[in-house]
């Protein structure tokens, strides 16, 4: 990185361009959640099933995100990887009302967790225990103990229980992830 | 060589190609740039225009390579730059066959298709449909039916065309968007018509009743764009064209009426259709003439060049209308597009009179230097054409070629020229002698040694033929001082024919070939040996097997044989018997051959000596349990159907013939999209003697799939007379009623069924392959001693010309003409066809009819054959 744009950076000029990949099953609410990050006029009324990925920018302080909101169903798990490699952040949606499939939910973060591209980097990543509105719900807390997150040691994580359609527990946690990144940035120049 | 000739403008222009030294893995490497978090637009669509740039190139990128480089390309979605997006999208068009995983852009694609930037949206379609698969048309179907009534043109004409390349892979799922093209035909930009119809008529074509419909409701409006009522113009033609309606279809009226219409392109269309119509009248074809007549003086190239060679096309068969045109072509024979003047000359020249062609001829050698190869060749064949018509004017035309053989020009030419000298002398013997010495003269300096080496084999094969061989003698020996290797062997097998067939030149031959002898190629003087020690032990039957009539077998064939024999350790002796013979050509592909003569259409790049069909389906049916031990296939018959052709079921056959089996090739169609058929077989009832070794049934049959069943049986052992025969047929399967749109079985549960299938029959024509005999005379006379002769004499009474009675024998017998034979000389009341072939097991049939017209045709047959019962079988089957 050039001595300019160092400065430019430090003077906080021009925004630094992040991306971030969010995963998760399928009618997790990825979507919904990309969508409230969006400011007001660009956001879409109607969600569809996302059919492969989608990319979708917003921002937050001043990290411009770029978002890989990925397609969650079977036939599509295998090809997150692809986007591993270049990722500043991970977003991790879960349906905590779908108690059912928490345990497939276990086995993609572990996958995730001991891929090369991602095992041994000091990547930030940002659990939504989202679906909090409903009323089989589980706890984060539960959340966190049935995933076993307690054994991420060498990445930051957090977790935040979260209400997609109303945007509530949102905002919490993608705080948490900019100043993750920041840091990150920061640490590296 | 264009290449090269390309290379070499670009040095004189001083522009070199940026992309000419580019590398597949360097490309590759910068491509890796597409991962990087903030995206350089200018940068990558650089890297993506050379990546598209190799493709198109003819590079190919294996799976993994298309693969990486799809998903690192999929990240520039991020970029909004426009440019940059719409390289992304045809980098996903080209990518899509190859790489895995494609259908991960659907959701970014239909964002595209859908959203507000209308320059994304119809390139989007486009790549969309190219990534779309069966499975996945249900999720974007719904996308698709908006975009085909989307009030932007270029995004409605986007989703017709790319519907219409859909319905190959689902048929069923595009038809379900009729009533979308219905509205998008009313629009009122004449693309998106023209697409909407063309969409309309491809679902509707198999329904001649919807297509009717179609036609009656069309003709009715007005259909503003010109393109459409083109379509509509060609849609129409073709029906008439099957339909063998007579007059009282009404629409040939819409197409008349089209060459009163505002539009050139309309006009031009509706007369091309009316002159190509079998069905034309002379009183209709007037108007439509008058019309190409009127265009041959306009102003514009491209209606003049369309005019004539519509013209061209129809010479043959309506000659007078085009005679009417005569003057108009006249004046264009000095166009100043030379492809004008060209096809002006030769349709002149086809339907002129004797008298005019000299004067033809000169107006052509003003200018043949100029125009390219590709239509000097059609010049070429509009003088063969001419020298079979007129054969007295074969001094001129001779001439005119051998000036032609002098110029300027490429391989392809030249041969087409040696190949029309080659017609004119094997059709016209008054020809011969001139043709013959104009050859002679052309390979004294001839740049092509593929030419020169055929142009020697026939001097070998007619010089010996003419009144005074001798004279040929001196040119073949050049051949031998001069040239390379492959010529100076060619040279001495040709000499060596003139020795075998003129015993006073025997002597001089044998000095020649033992000077030969010396050469420093072993290729040559192997051949100078085994000549000249055939040639010394004067013996008439050695010379015909060994010079005049040699190998019959498949090249290809032998290669194949000779290496299988090697892999296998046997101490048997090779059979020469087991190689597939070499089959001489049918006469299907003759007509074929002559019918194209004369039009523009190009042969494209020179293809590989051509397999014969045997060893083609010898291939395929290698893969076969027990097909493998049956030998070499002898002969593949042609298609017999055994169902009409617009049925449930759709099952023609193939009879391959071996030495002593046959197998029976079913190739079954079903046109049910509810059903999925299983364990599909045909059972047999053979006619007696036969024996059903096996059935290979085909395991499934999909909805609109074509696969195969196979049935093996063997002849009767020692009993010719029974080998012809009917055999019974039943097509039996198991159905499965299922989902037409998914093709998916409702339940594990199928049921028995049958159909009836016409009767197949085995004839002689099966069994006996077409060989042609270079010397039919020699090989004749020799069998005399050697072979078996029956002959019986027969009143072929529903036969009325001469040329009828050639036609059918022919095809009965399955047997090769001989010595041109099979061409009746006008005016004759007698004529004798001589025929040569084999039977299976390798025995050679020698075939003399003399035939003679009086009341019906009557025919006296002569059969030699080392075998007794096979010659008997013929003259009897004749019967
Ligand atoms: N009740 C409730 N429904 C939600 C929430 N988030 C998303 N949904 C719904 O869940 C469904 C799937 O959402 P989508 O964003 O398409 O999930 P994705 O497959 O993970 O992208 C949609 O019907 C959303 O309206 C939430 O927080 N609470
Ligand atoms: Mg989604």
């Amino acid at each position: 990185m050039g001595l300019f744009q160092k400065f430019a950076n430090f003077l906080g000029v021009r925004k630094r361009e992040v991306n971030v990949l969010v995963v998760g099953l399928n009618n997790s609410g990825k979507t919904t959640v990309v969508n409230r990050f969006k400011s007001e006029e660009e956001r879409v009324t109607d969600i569809v099933p996302t059919v492969g990925f989608s990319v979708e920018k917003f921002q937050n302080k001043n990290l411009s995100f770029t978002a890989f909101d990925m397609s969650g169903h079977g036939r599509y798990r295998d090809l997150w990887e692809h986007y591993y490699k270049d990722c500043h952040g991970i977003v991790f949606v879960i349906d905590s009302s779908d108690r059912l499939r928490l345990v497939v939910v276990k086995e993609e973060l572990d996958l995730l967790l001991q891929h090369p591209d991602v095992c041994n980097r000091k990547l930030p990543i940002l659990f939504f225990a989202n679906k909090m509105d409903s009323k089989e719900a589980l706890s984060s807390v539960k959340i966190a103990a049935g995933l076993g997150l307690d054994k991420i040691i060498d990445k930051p994580w957090h977790i935040s229980s979260s209400n997609a359609l109303t945007g509530e527990g949102l905002q919490e946690g993608v705080e948490w992830l900019t100043q993750q990144i920041r840091d990150m940035i920061l640490s590296k120049t | 060589m264009s290449s090269f000739k390309r290379d070499k403008k670009e040095e004189e222009d001083g522009v070199g190609n940026i992309f000419q030294n580019i590398e597949k893995t360097t490309v590759l490497q910068e491509a890796r740039v597409f991962n990087e978090t903030s995206v350089n637009p200018r940068k990558c669509t650089l890297i993506l225009t050379k990546l598209l740039y190799l493709l198109n190139q003819g590079e190919a990128l294996n799976v993994k390579e298309a693969t990486d480089v799809f998903f690192a390309m999929t990240k520039l979605f991020q970029s909004k730059d426009v440019v940059l997006r719409r390289m992304v999208y045809l980098g996903i068009k080209e990518l899509s066959s190859t790489a895995d995983d494609v259908i991960i852009v659907t959701s970014s694609l239909t964002k595209d298709m859908t959203g507000k930037e209308d320059i994304y949206r119809a390139a989007a379609i486009r790549a969309l449909c190219s990534i779309t698969d069966a499975t996945m048309l249900q999720a974007i179907e719904r996308y698709m039916k908006q975009a085909i009534v989307d009030r932007n043109s270029a995004v409605s004409s986007a989703a017709l065309v790319s519907s219409l390349h859909m319905t190959k892979m689902a048929p069923e799922v595009v038809k379900r968007w009729v009533n979308e093209a219905q509205e998008a035909i009313n629009s009122d930009n004449v693309m998106v018509q023209y697409h909407a119809l063309g969409l309309l008529y491809h679902i509707r074509k198999s329904d001649r009743l919807a297509v009717t419909k179609l036609i009656a409701k069309l003709t009715r409006t007005t259909l503003k764009s010109p393109y459409a009522v083109c379509m509509l113009i060609r849609i129409i033609a073709k029906l008439l064209e099957e339909e063998d309606s007579g007059n009282d279809f009404p629409y040939f009226d819409f197409i008349e009426s089209c060459l009163r219409h505002k539009s050139e392109m309309v006009v031009y269309e509706a007369a091309h259709a009316i002159v190509n119509l079998k069905r034309t009248t002379s009183k209709e074809l007037a108007p439509a003439v008058s019309v190409l007549q009127l265009f041959c003086g306009s102003p514009k190239a491209t209606l003049r060049f369309a005019a004539v060679r519509t013209l061209n096309q129809v010479a043959i068969s309506h000659p007078a209308a085009v005679t009417a045109c005569n003057l108009d072509l006249e004046n264009l024979i000095t166009d100043s597009n030379r492809s004008i003047a060209t096809l002006a000359i030769t349709t002149l020249l086809k339907t002129g009179a004797e008298s005019s062609v000299d004067r033809l001829m000169k107006q052509i050698a003003s200018f043949v230097s100029e125009i390219s190869d590709e239509f000097k060749v059609v010049v070429v064949q509009a003088i063969r054409a001419l020298a079979l018509k007129f054969p007295r004017k074969h001094n001129t035309l001779m001439n005119f070629l051998s000036a032609m053989l002098r110029d300027e020009g490429g391989l392809e030419y030249k041969a087409s020229i040696a190949d029309t000298i080659i017609t004119i002398i094997e059709d016209n013997p008054e020809a011969k002698e001139s043709g013959l010495a104009h050859l002679c003269e052309f390979i004294e300096d001839c740049e092509h040694v593929s030419l020169a080496v055929r142009i020697l084999h026939l001097l070998g094969r007619e010089g010996p033929k003419t009144k005074q061989p001798s004279r040929y003698i001196r040119f073949i020996y050049n051949r031998v001082i001069l040239e390379c290797p492959s010529i100076r062997a060619a040279a001495v097998s040709a000499m060596a024919q003139f020795g075998a067939s003129c015993p006073d030149l025997l002597e001089n031959i044998q000095v020649l070939l033992a000077r030969c002898q010396m050469d420093s190629d072993d290729e040559v003087r192997d051949r100078a040996t085994y000549y000249s020690s055939i040639l010394s032990k004067n013996d008439k039957n050695l010379y015909n097997n060994f010079i005049l009539d040699t190998l019959q077998v498949s090249i290809p064939g032998l290669e194949r044989s000779l290496k299988e024999y090697t892999q296998n350790s046997t101490n048997q002796p090779f059979d020469i018997k087991s190689v597939p013979l070499q089959v001489g050509p049918s006469p299907d592909e003759r007509e074929k051959k002559h019918k194209s003569e004369g039009m523009l259409t190009s042969q494209g790049p020179l293809r590989p000596p051509p397999v014969s069909r045997e060893e083609n389906f010898a291939e395929k049916l290698s893969a076969i349990p027990g097909i493998q031990q049956l030998g070499p296939i002898f002969k593949s018959s042609d298609v017999v159907e055994l169902t009409e052709s617009e049925t449930e079921y759709f099952v023609r056959c193939i009879k391959h013939c071996f030495a002593h089996h046959v197998v029976l090739q079913f190739d079954c169609l079903n046109t049910l999209p509810d059903q999925l058929l299983e364990d599909v077989r045909v059972e047999l009832e053979p006619s007696e003697g036969f024996e059903l070794l096996s059935v290979i049934p085909c395991k499934q049959l999909h909805y609109n799939e074509t696969n195969h069943t196979y049935a093996i049986l063997k002849f009767p052992d020692d009993d010719l007379p029974s080998c012809v025969g009917t055999f019974g047929a039943v097509l039996k399967f198991i159905v499965k009623d299922c989902d037409p749109t998914t093709g998916i079985p409702d339940s594990e549960e199928g049921y028995n069924d049958e159909y009836i299938l016409e009767d197949l029959e085995i004839t002689l024509g099966d069994q006996i392959q077409r060989v042609s005999k270079v010397n039919w005379g020699a090989a004749w006379e020799t069998a005399a001693e050697s072979s078996v002769e029956k002959e019986d004499t027969y009143s072929l009474s529903s036969m009325n010309t001469l040329d009828e009675a050639v036609k059918n024998i022919v095809q009965f017998l399955g047997l090769q003409p001989a010595e041109r034979t099979d061409k009746v000389p006008e005016g004759k009341s007698t004529h004798t066809l001589l025929l040569s072939g084999v039977f299976r097991g390798g025995i050679d049939i020698l075939v003399r009819a003399k035939l003679a017209l009086a009341d019906g045709v009557t025919m006296q047959l002569t059969v030699r054959s080392p075998d007794d019962s096979i010659a008997e079988l013929i003259t009897s089957s004749v019967g």
